[in-house]
């Protein structure tokens, strides 16, 4: 059996942590949700994770600080970004940063495909 | 013509016993003084009885003022068998008849067996005031000198019947005047004992004369009055030496009387026509006028002849007798002048008017040619004011207008100063006003003599002066002296009452003023009689035509039919038990436009217990139309600051949509892929499709808080839980806070007791107070942007919100407007927020204040009292807690 290849979500929001694994699985990836960065900094699933579905806004340490964080680790995760904040200014700042992809919640399961196969590609 | 006399002893003895009866009755009206009409009849008949040595003697009175009509009856007491009262009166009306012009009757009768000689004579010219008859069985009654004593004897006794009327009519005058009545009496009672004095002097010398002189011709010279007798002609035959004397003019020039000044020019055509009637007629005539005494002054005399007859009824002369009335006249004159002063006074004349009549009563009675004037004195300046001088020319009294009162100006100061009368006898040389300028204006007005007297209130009070000025030097008499007294206290009554009104006046206008102005009507309901009495401008807001009368019908008409329970509550209230109440109720006017009253009113009991209610009721229309616009604009306001805040938060709201909407997204790509796979993963679509329903009803949340938050724009009351009310708050603005890194503290008292109040806008102050201090704390980067928000009780009965932020602070310098409206320290703020606020938390009976932390930023927070009982929120659509209000709220939401 092939090995399922793991994506990590990172969201305060429960529904998404939720729901957005349940897809994955269905899409055939292995998934794991994380509620906050600080947790997924300190989890064993970082250098197993393909790819890392990471929410912008969030208390603590936001989207945009975990990924600064892991580029300082040279921990070189793709990472497609989500957000309810539908702001235009942000797209553009982080895929200047290095990220694969930013969805505007909501977003529809091909999206959410093509973004991960362009992750996978990348990596 | 020469009386004819007999010389025998017992002769002389008859006249000298005539003489000392003329001069018993002479001196009778001073006995009369004061005395009653039956005490004058008693003393009459008892005198002439005695003194004519009669059977018997009879008095008549017809028409008294105070009495009826009463007959009296003496006998002598020898011949009382003879003559039995009640018989000898039926006897006598009968024998005098009803015809009045039948006044002087004499001849022998048949009374029974008797032969009387009876002589009646009448009391007045033709028995109006009565009639006398003396009856003698004495064939040669009456002789001359007894009808002589008869006739005397009936003037005087007319006379004092006069003054008995006289006194009666005094006595009825007003309360005013008794004080002056009691003078005049005193003076007419000196008047007499002087005349008395002179009687007994005169009775001394007559009695000496007596001894040698036996001629009838002395007893009139003796006479103590004038006396003349005339021929049957009416010429003048003979005058006393006393009317000789007074009159300073011959027997000869008394004669011709009808031609000459001795009779005052005013009376000489009524009394030459009462002569000449008389003397055609030989009826006795009786007529009252002036006559010209030496020197030149004229007096007033009462003039009364009787014809004397001999037994053929042929008048053989006229018996003439003048008293002296000039003082009644005087004190008639002074009566009457006094009294009309007082009735212009108590009938509403002007003061001006008043005074004027007043200086002209005094000229005209004072018995010199003098000019009066009155100087009120307005006491402010104090100076002269609205002087009155009506026989002085404006060049006179101009310059007094105005004029300083002080001691050393004029006389009138000065009385006004000392309060009491100056006299300046001759102005040119009194000393004390050689320095003053008043001394020349006086002389250049031809003025010598001024008496001033100051006129003083009833408690002490000077109110003017008044002033009285002759052409020559001259001193005041006893009797102007008087006279002086008496007007000033009139003229004090004058211009009290005059002030008195004008001060009434002004109260009147003032209290008329007021209420137009307050839109305020006063009334008092007497509930007893149903009498109610409304002010002017209480017909105004009731808009009734004046002086219609008020009932309480009248009242229901215009009452709004929805408040015609609360009225007639309020009625009945009313009528059980004397209270204070006050409520508001409201018209409905013919135009069906609305009136909301305030009503006040007081419940006293009068004397007699009744009860009665004074109050005022103001329209209060303007100010309730006022305060419902300014609530209407108010919730506007804070309709658009919502909005405003609600307009910041967009970003945050459709975060707070996105993240439900995405969950749904996702679930349902899930559930349908689940579906599709071979074997489909049923639970999982389960799973996912119950999850959907969750996030679904999830978004639904939001969105109904965002319409509750936009769209609701009138204020409602309701019970509600504080902490929920913020939790919905902190949904909605949660992910605003994190955006702008602010790490939020809620620290929310359990079990607080629910508040009443409105939701929506408690909610926004909430959001309001979150949001300045999260951007209070935008720029802040040295430390946590630490956030605040905390319930708890405050007090027993109050609930506290406290929002505490890390931020810039407060600007004490900026602290008292903080709570302006538009004053803002932010870039796009429109300063509205907080003025909102504030006043949201004061119509929910509470506070909103600011204050600096210890450390850095600041401390907002709001106390609102909970628990039911603030449920009387009522102030927050701006009306008082009545039943009248309630009920008008409910129309206002419901119109």
């Amino acid at each position: 059996m092939v090995r399922r290849s793991l994506v990590s979500v990172v969201d305060d929001d429960e529904s998404v942590r939720e729901s957005l694994p349940d897809l994955l699985r269905e899409l055939g990836f292995a998934a794991h949700a994380f509620s906050s960065a600080e947790e997924f900094l300190t989890s064993d699933y970082i250098d197993q994770t393909r790819c890392l579905i990471l929410d912008i806004a969030m208390p603590g340490m936001t989207g945009p600080d975990l990924q600064r964080e892991l580029k300082l680790r040279r921990k070189e995760i793709p990472i497609v970004f989500i957000t309810a904040h539908r702001d235009e200014n942000v797209r553009p700042r982080v895929l200047e940063q290095g990220a694969v992809e930013c969805l505007f919640k909501p977003f529809s399961d091909t999206a959410l495909l093509n973004a991960l196969n362009a992750a996978l590609r990348v990596s | 013509m020469q009386v004819q006399l007999e010389h025998p002893a017992d002769e002389i003895k008859r006249l000298q016993r005539c003489m000392n009866d003329l001069v018993s009755f002479l001196a009778l009206p001073a006995m009369w003084s004061g005395s009653t009409p039956g005490d004058i009849v008693h003393t009459l008949l008892d005198s002439l009885l005695r003194m004519l040595d009669l059977d018997f003697v009879y008095v008549s009175l017809t028409n008294l003022v105070d009495a009826a009509p009463s007959e009296t009856v003496r006998v002598a007491q020898s011949q009382e068998q003879m003559f039995r009262p009640r018989e000898l009166c039926t006897f006598l009306n009968r024998w005098l008849g009803d015809d009045p012009q039948k006044c002087y009757l004499q001849e022998r009768s048949h009374f029974g067996d008797e032969e009387v000689s009876l002589v009646s004579w009448p009391l007045g010219v033709q028995r109006e005031i009565g009639v006398i008859v003396a009856g003698s069985r004495r064939a040669d009654f009456p002789q001359d000198t007894e009808t002589l004593l008869l006739g005397i004897a009936a003037n005087q006794a007319l006379i004092g019947l006069q003054q008995a009327r006289l006194l009666t009519e005094q006595k009825r005058v007003a309360d005013e005047l008794d004080q002056s009545v009691a003078q005049r009496t005193a003076e007419l009672a000196a008047a007499n004992e002087v005349l008395r004095k002179e009687v007994a002097e005169r009775r001394r010398a007559e009695e000496a004369l007596a001894a040698g002189k036996r001629d009838l011709r002395l007893i009139v010279d003796g006479m103590p009055g004038f006396v003349a007798l005339l021929r049957p002609t009416g010429e003048v035959a003979l005058a006393n030496p006393q009317l000789v004397e007074y009159c300073g003019r011959t027997l000869e020039e008394l004669r011709l009387w009808g031609t000459s000044d001795t009779v005052h020019a005013e009376d000489l055509p009524r009394v030459a026509q009462v002569f000449a009637r008389s003397i055609a007629s030989g009826n006795p005539y009786d007529f009252e006028a002036r006559i010209r005494r030496f020197d030149g002054v004229y007096r007033w005399f009462q003039v009364r002849a009787l014809p004397v007859r001999d037994a053929n009824g042929r008048i053989l002369r006229w018996c003439s007798l003048l008293t002296d009335i000039d003082d009644r006249k005087r004190a008639e004159a002074q009566l009457a002048g006094e009294k009309q002063l007082l009735e212009m006074i108590a009938s509403g004349r002007s003061l001006p008017d008043v005074l004027k009549a007043l200086c002209r009563f005094v000229e005209e009675t004072a018995d010199a040619d003098c000019h009066c004037g009155v100087y009120p004195i307005d006491w402010r300046g104090p100076t002269f004011t609205s002087a009155v001088a009506p026989s002085l020319p404006a060049s006179y009294t101009d310059p007094i207008e105005g004029l300083h009162v002080s001691c050393d100006v004029a006389p009138c100061g000065l009385a006004a100063h000392e309060k009491k009368q100056v006299i300046v006898e001759d102005i040119q040389s009194d000393p004390r006003w050689a320095a003053s300028s008043y001394q020349k204006h006086v002389l250049a007005h031809g003025l010598r003599s001024v008496w001033s007297t100051p006129i003083c209130s009833l408690q002490g009070s000077v109110l003017g002066t008044f002033c009285v000025y002759q052409g020559e030097p001259a001193s005041p008499t006893q009797r102007q002296l008087d006279l002086i007294t008496q007007v000033t206290h009139i003229a004090s009554i004058a211009i009290e009452r005059a002030q008195g009104e004008a001060a009434l006046k002004r109260s009147e206008a003032f209290l008329a003023e007021g209420q137009r102005l307050s839109s305020t009507g006063t009334f008092s309901w007497g509930v007893a009689t149903g009498e109610i009495k409304w002010s002017d401008q209480l017909y105004r807001i009731f808009e009734f035509e004046p002086h219609l009368t008020v009932t309480l019908e009248l009242i229901r008409a215009r009452v709004h039919p929805e408040d015609m329970m609360l009225l007639n509550e309020i009625i009945e209230r009313a009528r059980s038990a004397a209270s204070d109440f006050q409520y508001e109720h409201r018209l409905l006017m013919p135009d069906y436009s609305v009136k909301y009253l305030h009503l006040v009113a007081h419940g006293i009991r009068d004397s007699d217990g009744r009860l009665e209610y004074i109050g005022a009721v103001q329209d209060v229309t303007q100010r309730r139309l006022a305060e419902e616009a300014l609530d209407k604009l108010r919730s506007e306001v804070a309709h658009v600051t919502r909005v405003m805040s609600l307009g910041a938060l967009t970003a945050s709201i459709a975060h707070e949509v996105n993240q439900p909407l995405s969950g749904i997204v996702t679930n349902a790509g899930t559930c349908v892929r689940t579906l599709d796979a071979d074997p489909p993963n049923v639970d999982l679509a389960r799973e996912t499709a119950r999850r959907i329903i969750r996030d679904g009803n999830r978004a639904s949340d939001v969105i109904t808080r965002l319409r509750a938050l936009y769209g609701k724009k009138e204020a409602t009351t309701e019970s509600l839980d504080l902490n929920e009310a913020i939790r919905e708050v902190i949904a909605l603005s949660l992910s605003e806070l994190q955006r702008n890194r602010v790490i939020l503290r809620t620290e929310l008292a359990d079990d607080l007791p629910v508040v009443t109040g409105d939701r929506v806008q408690l909610q926004q102050v909430v959001l309001n107070l979150l949001r300045n201090a999260s951007d209070a704390m935008s720029g802040v980067e040295d430390r946590p942007r630490e956030l605040v928000i905390r319930t708890e009780r405050d007090e027993s009965d109050r609930i506290r919100l406290t929002v505490q932020d890390a931020g810039v602070g407060l600007d004490p310098q900026a602290m008292d407007r903080l709570f302006e409206a538009f004053y803002t320290t932010k870039n796009e703020g429109m300063g509205m927020g907080l003025s909102v606020s504030r006043s949201i938390i004061e119509r929910h009976h509470g506070r909103l204040w600011a204050a600096p932390n210890d450390g850095p930023g600041a401390t907002f927070s709001f106390s609102i009292p909970c628990g039911p009982a603030s449920a009387t929120g009522d102030r927050s659509l701006g009306v008082i807690g009545t039943p009248a209000a309630k009920d008008a709220k409910r129309v206002q939401r419901n119109p």
